[in-house]
């Protein structure tokens, strides 16, 4: 042993909030490359060796770690040059300094005294660094990957081989883990991970330390990405890995190395939607560019991480190998202007991971554990583990996940079997088999050495079956402690020092206790237990069991009521134990129980996921029976289920056979959804070929009985009748009879195009989104669709994000088509939709799938796609006539057209119903109020101050400007100028208005019928407070009115401003303008009209009207050009065509008394007053403040570029009184005025008794 | 499906690889071209590696890529493999990977060595 430098020893509890407020407040830094800045420095032999090393019998050359003991002062410096860049946190050097990595070199006898060291040297760079700034520095305690794996076996011919044990690395990890600590290290970081249960063991040894020495250091979890699949290296999923260590509550979790920032980013955005901890990012410098070459100056992989960064991605970002002291300065420097990620709420659920993760959410009913790989449930596979044939046990495995087991129970409690051994026999090789592996694994024992033997196999997060305080709460806790180190969940069996539960009293009591111990004394994640009450045999002779199925039933909603987050399980069979060897009835038992048990809340069951009877296609007869004995309804129910159970007994084959015929004699409509629903495939390919033969054509097929069929299967699954291995089996009848259509549409297309010689209509790219596999739905459509001519590139399930823009890219798609049937799905559309934007694409995108909706897609997908458009699409019906219009150059615009107002529409209801539950107090609304930077922006001048009367508008020209949408909707005929013309419904009626408003219009301009005036006016003008106030002259002393305006009071989730109108005119101090106008077509419409009216032509009385409505709105259109490009003059340089115009696309805004911006009418007073409108326009206000003549707009004009069309939307009373006060008027008026927009039911304040 | 087929244990993929360059073999719509770069480009002085950078160079890691690819539809399916490694400065490596000689890194090394096999070398 060495002699040690002293150790400086943290306060970690200090360091802890330190770094979590430090975190709160910025993106943190993390350091570069060691080994980069140790090769500049062309260490020989000669240096690695030093005194201490002089005569080893090994070359050391290459041993970096050992650096730290030999070559002191030039890791310090490099350490120090790092936190001189910019860094917070330094890694220690090291990375190799266990004894599993140090058997290279027969180093193993320094690893404690290199990490001790490592944190020494490390420190004395971090004191020197605050001396030098004052700002204060971190040594985190760097933990490589060993060079060695415990998942995975090293040689490919013999996979269940492992070159190190999870034990032998927990006692690796613990000696580098007490020289790091002792050391004094202010974190302790697991990074490049390469194999996740390597780092659970790492994890394992820190908590045993952590709880030997009473400390709690924080811990850094890193992983490590390297290949298109997404996957670590040893199989995991982004969120698979993260499941699989969050027992460790870490500090941060995110990834490094990988071959740059590019590849990384899909991932830690993965990682920063699912983790409720900090995310830390260090990729390598050094990205392959298109050319070959690599592009590694600090400034580009410093503009990578800056993308991260502004997507609010981060919270601690650095570099890995490559990566430098000039590429942390350039890093630090562009990150430091963003607000570090927020850390998201993640709601509590059983989130467990196998390579793949699997979440047990709400939209789950029901969670198959397969039971097959369970020597006591399956004799099969108990055969083959004793004949030692782990080939074919593999394949049992294999089965069960490719039927729909969500997660697969394994059991090798066999008495003349080695439990322990077999059972980590059976792991090691299962691990290696990805189709199986991807699936969370219940390790399953009656003995708790076989349980803690498989959880130091697996990698994922498994779930224990199970503990129980069957001796005694001591034994409980232990095991359960156990259970959370090795980062499992766990199923309680409802068992006590008495015995099992078999009452519900029972159940509820030991269920009630096990949950305050779990929770209250060993922290056990509540969503993290499943407690199984026992199921027990039900009709079997004895009075008593008659209850077991109600008592297991209530058991389960009680506990699921009292108990938050829990769950339920329970092994199904036991229940029709007496029925063994009766199939048909044992089936109908478990199915009609798991029918009732499920409503009451039981959501995991162990049960054969290939067999289960629906419950719907039960005979009744037999249902009923069953019902009786579940539910204990009868005294006499178990002898008649006995004695109905005869009659399957032996004869189930026949009796499927009678029950086949019944069906069978059906029309072919129910025959078909009767096999859908039943899963069977026998008679398929006869029914379709007779259907197709009934319908005119074979897609007819498809769209009517296939369809009903699967419409009924869907209704089934989401009431919980069904389950999901069924819906798996309905799937495939439907591909069956589908493909047997195909043929016969192939030949249909060719006809039809030999006819046409018509191309494909469109190629639509179609995925299911990354993280779900159902793709059912979107199959169809993609059937549908390719029925109709369009090319379909399916990209299958589980597609990420850049799988699908790439594919759309290089195949030149018109359309992408979205679907998933799980709710997080959802989140991934809005992350495709986003990346869409951000990439450049314009094409159409389709959302379908069963919980995606309109408001979804409006509210967010929508807003996140501009340069496209995002439509949802739930029926493969629509999904052709959607599709058409949006590939069709005549109907594309006005069809997003509609759906954009169709969204708006949605989206503002959505936003209404949301904002009507909550308001926020006007001072919180104002304190939150739009604040452009003023400092930096001058208001420009407008070209005179008072008003300009115009007179001598040229009817020709304001026609041009004529905004036709509106004119139509007048009429009641509703779609987008000029496609209405063309509309199938409304086109004949549209195109003669047209031509009449055509001729009239022409007849208005030849012979002058209206004479257009407008006044505008523009005067100084500061926002003060919700207020405008308007002066005389520049000098800006005398005022010469105040315009009152209205804040938004509505909650704001992103951190919005809450809008007012004032907000878009400058404070006192920065010279600022407003503008006001009034224009009208002309009072001569009221003669006119008249004068039709009087001749009894209604039609041309309205016409008139309507055009003249359509010149005053195309006038407003046109001054306010002109103001924008002469009279205010800020947009001289605008060169938009009216058509543009419309689509309002221009700086600045025009907003009228009475409309969203401003609700309040009364605000026209002022506006007219200034103006003198009725002089110089000839439009006065009545009573009720609306114009007169009709035909007539008037204004405010701000020229902030940032100002825009908001809603007030509803206000809350506090701001009612206080805009009364500020107008002058009584409380009681303004809410006559705003009534339609008041939060509140007017009348004396309600006051709270004191 | 002919990918699926051919990815079952049965029929594993056959892999040829080319040793020198200029060697050409008939390629037909069936098999893949993989070539292999001769360093990962990335900036490590003393030529050592880091698990990136194998990724970017390992024939197994590439090999996987490839599967991912056409599994998930984005090149067409192939039931043969041509390796181009007349880049590769030690060809010993890939033809060690590929017989199962050099040992796993991670859980794709596995699904190579089950799914593909070394036919020849030219």
């Amino acid at each position: 042993m060495s002699q040690h430098d002293e150790a400086h020893i943290p306060d970690w509890n200090e360091v802890r909030a330190a770094l979590a407020k430090a975190a709160s407040e910025r993106i943190l830094i993390l350091d570069g490359a060691m080994g980069t800045m140790l090769q500049r420095r062309k260490f020989t032999e000669e240096n690695f060796r030093g005194e201490r090393f002089k005569d080893w019998k090994l070359p050391l050359q290459g041993n970096n770690d050992l650096l730290v003991l030999t070559e002191p002062k030039a890791v310090e410096d490099i350490h120090f040059e790092y936190y001189m860049a910019g860094a917070d946190i330094a890694e220690t050097n090291t990375f190799s300094a266990t004894s599993v990595a140090q058997a290279d070199y027969a180093c193993e006898s320094a690893v404690y005294d290199i990490n001790y060291q490592g944190v020494v040297v490390a420190r004395r760079a971090a004191l020197r660094a605050e001396a030098a700034d004052g700002r204060r520095r971190f040594v985190a305690g760097a933990l490589g990957p060993t060079n060695k794996t415990s998942s995975m076996s090293t040689d490919v011919s013999s996979p269940g081989f492992r070159s190190i044990t999870f034990d032998e690395l927990v006692v690796a990890y613990g000696e580098a883990l007490r020289g790091l600590i002792d050391g004094g290290a202010d974190l302790l970081l697991f990074e490049t991970i390469t194999d996740t249960l390597n780092t659970k063991a790492g994890i394992f040894a820190a908590q045993r330390l952590f709880e030997e020495r009473g400390i709690d250091v924080p811990i850094m979890i890193s992983g490590t990405i390297t290949d298109l699949s997404g996957r670590t290296l040893s199989g995991q999923t982004p969120t698979a890995f993260w499941y699989s260590v969050r027992h460790a509550n870490p500090f941060t979790i995110g990834l490094n190395c990988a071959l740059g920032a590019d590849l990384m980013r899909d991932h830690i955005a993965e990682l920063s939607g699912v983790a409720d901890t900090l995310i830390c990012a260090y990729p390598n410098a050094g990205l392959p560019n298109e050319f070959g070459g690599y592009d590694e100056t600090p400034e580009s992989m410093a503009s990578q991480l800056e993308t991260f960064a502004s997507e609010g991605l981060l919270n601690i970002v650095g570099g890995c190998c490559g990566s430098t002291p000039d590429h942390i300065r350039a890093i630090a420097g562009v990150v430091s202007k963003y607000q570090p990620r927020v850390v998201p709420k993640i709601e509590r659920m059983l989130r467990l991971a196998g390579l793949e993760a699997f979440t047990l959410t709400p939209e789950i009913p029901f969670v198959n554990v397969g039971e097959r790989t369970n020597v006591t449930g399956s004799a099969r596979f108990r055969k083959l583990i004793t004949a030692g044939d782990y080939t074919a046990a593999l394949d049992v495995a294999r089965d069960q996940v490719a039927n729909g087991a969500q997660i697969i129970d394994i059991n090798m409690d066999e008495g003349l079997i080695d439990s322990k051994q077999v059972m980590i026999d059976f792991l090691n090789l299962l691990a290696a088999e990805p189709d199986i592996a991807k699936v969370p694994l219940m390790i399953d024992s009656s003995k708790w050495e076989v349980i803690e033997a498989g959880l130091k196999c697996v990698q994922g997060k498994a779930l224990v079956n199970s503990i129980s305080m069957k001796e005694g709460e001591e034994a409980f806790l232990k095991s359960a402690r156990l259970v959370r180190a090795y980062g499992a969940a766990v199923v309680v069996m409802a068992f006590d020092e008495q015995g099992q539960a078999d009452t519900l009293e029972r159940k509820v009591e030991i269920c009630t206790r096990a949950y305050k111990l779990l929770t209250e004394v060993v922290g056990f994640p509540p969503e993290d237990i499943v407690f199984d009450p026992n199921v027990f045999a039900v009709a079997t002779g004895i009075e008593e069991h008659n209850g077991y199925g109600v008592a297991f039933i209530e058991a389960t909603k009680i506990i699921t009521e009292t108990l938050p987050h829990v769950h339920i399980s329970g092994g199904i069979s036991n229940l029709s134990f007496s029925f063994r060897g009766n199939e048909p009835v044992r089936e109908a038992m478990h199915a009609v129980f798991l029918y009732y048990a499920i409503q009451n809340g039981m959501d995991m069951g162990i049960v054969n996921a290939g067999q289960l009877a629906v419950y719907e296609s039960i005979d009744p007869e037999l249902r009923d029976a069953c019902e009786d004995v579940i539910l204990n309804r009868t005294p006499d129910g178990t002898d008649r289920l006995l004695a109905l159970a005869e009659r399957y007994r032996g004869t189930a084959g026949k009796e499927a056979t009678a029950k086949d015929l019944s069906w069978r004699e059906k029309s072919v409509e129910d025959r078909i959804a009767h096999a859908l629903v039943n899963g069977i495939t026998e008679y398929i390919d006869a029914d379709t070929d007779e259907a197709r033969q009934k319908f005119a054509r074979p897609l007819h097929v498809i769209e009517g009985p296939l369809m009903a069929g699967m419409s009924i299967v869907g209704d089934l699954f989401g009431s919980g009748k069904m389950f999901l291995p069924q819906v798996v089996k309905s799937a495939r009848v439907m591909k069956q009879a589908v493909a047997l259509l195909l043929p016969y549409m192939e030949a249909e297309k060719n006809a039809d195009g030999n006819a046409t010689g018509r191309q494909s209509a469109g190629k639509v790219l179609m995925a299911t989104v990354k993280g779900d596999v159902h793709d059912i739905g979107k199959n169809i459509v993609g059937v549908v669709l390719s029925c109709n001519n369009y090319e379909i590139i399916d990209l299958g399930v589980m597609v990420p994000t850049a799988k699908i823009l790439q594919t759309a890219r290089d195949e030149n798609v018109d359309i992408i088509g979205l679907s998933g049937l799980i709710t997080p799905s959802l989140d991934e559309m809005v992350h495709v939709a986003a990346e869409m934007e951000r990439e450049g694409f314009d094409i159409p995108l389709l959302i379908g799938g069963a919980t995606t909706s309109r408001v979804h897609t409006a509210v967010k997908i929508h807003p996140r796609y501009e340069r496209g458009q995002a439509v949802h699409v739930n029926d493969a019906s629509r999904a052709v006539g959607v599709v058409g219009n949006l590939l069709s150059k005549d109907t594309k615009v006005s069809f997003i057209a509609d759906i954009r107002a169709e969204y708006a529409k949605a989206a503002a209801a959505h936003e209404r119903a949301e904002s009507e539950k909550k308001r926020v107090p006007l001072a919180l609304a104002r304190a939150n109020a739009f604040k452009p930077d003023w400092s930096s922006y001058v208001p420009p001048k407008p070209s005179f101050l008072g008003t300009k009367v115009f007179a001598d508008a040229d009817l020709e020209q304001l026609a041009a400007y004529i905004d036709w949408t509106p004119f139509f909707q007048t009429w009641e005929l509703k779609g987008r100028y000029p496609a209405i013309l063309e509309d199938e419904r409304q086109g004949e009626a549209a195109r003669q208005l047209f031509d009449d408003a055509q001729a009239m219009l022409k007849q208005i301009i030849a012979e002058k019928w209206f004479v257009p005036r407008a006044v505008v006016g523009f005067w100084p003008a500061n926002g003060v407070g919700d207020d405008i106030r308007l002066f005389k002259d520049e000098g800006r002393a005398e005022e010469l009115a105040t315009l009152f305006t209205l804040r938004q009071q509505l909650s704001k989730r992103d951190g919005k401003p809450h809008m007012a109108l004032a907000d878009f005119v400058a404070p006192t101090g920065t010279p600022d303008y407003i503008g006001a106008f009034v224009v009208t077509a002309g009072i001569e419409e009221v003669a006119i009209s008249e004068r039709f009216e009087r001749a009894n032509d209604d039609y041309s009385s309205i016409l008139v009207k309507a055009l003249a409505d359509r010149f005053a709105e195309a006038f407003a259109e046109q001054m306010h050009e002109r103001v924008r490009k002469e009279f205010w003059g800020y947009a001289a340089d605008e060169t938009f065509a009216p058509e543009d115009l419309i689509a309002e696309s221009y700086r600045g805004i025009r907003p009228a008394p009475g409309y969203p911006a401003q609700p309040d009418h009364t605000e026209k007073t002022t506006l007219f007053r200034l103006l003198d409108a009725e002089k110089n326009a000839g439009v006065t206000l009545t009573e009720s403040y609306a114009m007169w003549p009709g035909s007539s707009v008037s204004g405010l004009y701000f020229s902030h570029p940032e100002s825009y069309y908001f809603g007030v939307a509803k206000v809350e009373r506090d701001q009612v009184v206080d805009y009364a006060e500020r107008k002058n008027m009584p409380v009681a008026e303004v809410e006559r005025w705003l009534g339609p927009i008041l939060n509140y039911i007017p009348g004396p304040a309600i006051v709270a008794a004191e | 499906m002919g990918v699926t087929q051919a990815m079952s244990r049965i029929d594993p993929i056959p892999v040829t690889v080319i040793t020198e360059p200029g060697r050409l073999l008939a390629l037909d719509a069936e098999t893949a071209l993989l070539r292999l770069p001769a360093n990962s480009g990335h900036g490590h002085e003393d030529g050592a590696q880091c698990i990136a950078c194998a990724a970017r160079t390992d024939v197994r890691a590439l090999l996987y890529d490839l599967l991912e690819s056409a599994k998930r539809g984005m090149r067409p399916p192939f039931t043969k493999v041509v390796v181009d490694a007349s880049a590769v400065p030690d060809q010993s490596v890939v033809i060690a990977a590929l017989t199962g000689k050099l040992p796993a890194q991670a859980l794709r090394d596995h699904t190579v060595a089950r799914l593909f096999y070394l036919a020849g070398a030219a």
